[in-house]
């Protein structure tokens, strides 16, 4: 090996280590050990081929729960989410007044602890002192003492508020995008008589194909990684109405210690992910040039 | 002639009606936007100089009085400083370790040719992508093993590595766009390779490494799920977890619990409101191009 070989072999050594120690060896963990039944801290472990699997799938309805509330969420994040972020940022492009300040203030949910998130609308929910209510309590209904995050009818829809109307990395990254549009596209359309309207629909929106299957890919894979803002407000309850994969993966794993089965649950997610991904960059021809 | 001019004047009527609901639609949807986002957080401060009396009584009055019973009750119910030097010991570090090696690795990646550098980079871009949530049982044991559970230094090895994907393509992406020559006319004067990257390449690609270390540094300090696998002891946790701990053990006392909110908050959003054209430039730059 000559010296510069020497030198960008040591360059990548820390990287390639933390690599193998944090993500590879664990991969292979995760879907090795989804074979066995293998659980507490003795470290013994049987193969059992497939059951796990089959267990998940036929007879356990706290994972179907949390599979069918996943798969919810992932259709409404890449939807509802995307669609409200990317609304915001084509109004934003017209810089009128205090548009920078609309980003600034829409950044600022996405930018701290998703624990502290989670505690804020554990507060802004509260039935009592909570400000949704006491808002509601001064326009109307007097009466008002919805446990929006544990009542059987709101709790779904109230864990699923905080973080689909929350869309401001979408809105960063779609308004850079339509800010690197060249101006002259623009010009061209406003003398051919087109409405702000037609130009966002017509001439903006197909431009930014490859940006939204990147917002999609982030949103739809950010359900798959949620956790805080469920565990520190419903905890998946009432009756594993609120559950998902991570927080089941969580229980199974630190509650139960049932290390194998999370294992299984971990494999699904990642399957998840891998599906996710392909799915979308066949969908938005993610990649491909638009010429 | 004169059919045409009336149709034109129609078509214009029709595009004055549609801009005006257009742009009251836009300013309506601003004003929620806005209102969502920063009412919860205002709401928790001023919250937080209030009494428990008030905020059960009249939760959407002012403080009659601005008092920091809550922030000095937070100190006295928590170890909060304790959690706060181990939010910062750790984030500071994590933040060193990742904009460092990362950056090292994105250097080499970005300029060299080399054996296997299509495979380094797709398999460490596979990191991106995989959902930490699933990785949590086999993360807490290779911890353990190393003995390193409920220490800083498991915690700092973690987000180090949390960071990974992001620091790569941020970097990567930067040092592309620096041209070549820079770092040739330091070769050529003598320079060895180590020397060229810390007194040629880092300064020029300040702005890139000033990024990644915002993302990984808010990445650390906002982190909860690892580090309640981690840790369990006060003496190694962080400030998110502390949150948790309040809820659990004070939940009578809100005054304590908003004033607890706000001090995590507040550094995180600081932070953005000091950086943010520079995140929301490089961030933008590097995904265009990435």
């Amino acid at each position: 090996m000559n010296r510069k070989g020497f030198w960008i072999a040591l360059f990548l050594m820390p990287t390639i280590l933390i690599f193998l120690l944090i993500y590879a060896v664990p991969v292979f963990t995760v879907v090795f050990t989804s074979f066995f039944d293998y659980r507490g801290f003795s470290g013994r472990m049987t193969f059992i081929g497939l059951i796990n699997y089959i267990q998940l799938f036929t007879s356990d309805s706290s994972f179907k729960k949390a599979l069918g509330n996943t798969l919810i969420w992932i259709l409404l994040q890449s939807t509802v989410h995307v669609a409200i972020g990317t609304i915001l940022a084509l109004i934003l492009a017209k810089k009128r007044f205090g548009w920078k300040f609309v980003r600034t203030s829409y950044m600022i949910p996405n930018i701290i602890s998703a624990s502290a998130l989670g505690v804020i609308f554990l507060n802004v929910f509260n039935p009592t002192y909570g400000i949704v209510n006491s808002i509601i309590k001064i326009f109307g209904n007097k009466n008002i003492n919805t446990n929006w995050f544990f009542d059987y009818n709101t709790a779904f829809f109230t864990v699923t508020i905080t973080w689909l109307i929350y869309a401001g990395l979408i809105t960063i990254l779609v308004l850079a995008e339509i800010m690197s549009i060249p101006e002259s596209v623009f010009e061209a359309a406003k003398i051919d008589g087109a409405s702000d309207f037609k130009i966002n629909i017509y001439i903006i929106l197909p431009m930014l194909r490859n940006i939204l299957a990147t917002c999609v890919i982030l949103a739809a894979t950010s359900m798959l990684k949620e956790f805080e803002l469920i565990f520190l407000t419903t905890k998946g309850g009432p009756a594993d109405l609120t559950l998902n994969l991570p927080l089941y993966l969580y229980k199974t794993a630190l509650i139960e210690n049932n290390f194998g089965y999370a294992n299984t649950i971990g494999t699904v997610l990642i399957i998840m992910g891998v599906i996710t991904i392909a799915l979308v960059t066949k969908l938005f021809k993610f990649g491909e040039s638009d010429v | 002639m004169r059919s045409l001019a009336t149709k034109k004047n129609y078509k214009s009527e029709k595009i004055r009606g549609i801009r005006i609901f257009t742009s009251s639609f836009s300013i309506l949807f601003q004003l929620i936007i806005v209102a969502i986002s920063i009412l919860p957080i205002v709401w928790i401060f001023f919250s937080s100089f209030k009494t428990n009396g008030e905020i059960l009584n009249s939760s959407l009055s002012l403080p009659k009085h601005w008092n920091f019973y809550g922030y000095i009750n937070a100190f006295k119910i928590s170890p909060l400083h304790k959690f706060y030097a181990n939010s910062i010991i750790i984030a500071v570090t994590s933040t060193i370790l990742n904009v460092f090696f990362v950056g090292m690795a994105s250097y080499v990646i970005a300029r060299f040719n080399f054996k296997f550098k299509k495979v380094i980079l797709i398999t460490l871009s596979l990191s991106l992508f995989l959902p930490m949530t699933s990785l949590i049982h086999p993360v807490y044991m290779t911890i353990n093993k190393i003995g390193l559970y409920d220490t800083k230094a498991g915690l700092i090895l973690v987000y180090t590595a949390l960071g990974l994907p992001t620091t790569l393509f941020l970097l990567n992406s930067y040092f592309l766009s620096i041209p070549k020559d820079i770092e040739e006319a330091a070769y050529i004067d003598g320079a060895g390779f180590f020397r060229t990257f810390i007194q040629i390449i880092v300064p020029v690609a300040r702005p890139g490494f000033a990024t990644a270390a915002v993302l990984q540094f808010l990445l650390s300090w906002n982190e909860f799920l690892y580090a309640i696998v981690l840790t369990n002891s006060k003496e190694n946790r962080t400030i998110p977890v502390a949150l948790s701990y309040f809820t659990s053990q004070f939940s009578f006392n809100y005054t304590s619990l908003f004033a607890a909110i706000v001090m995590v908050s507040l550094p995180s959003i600081i932070l953005f409101a000091l950086m943010q054209e520079q995140v929301v430039s490089s961030l933008t730059a590097g995904s265009v191009k990435g």
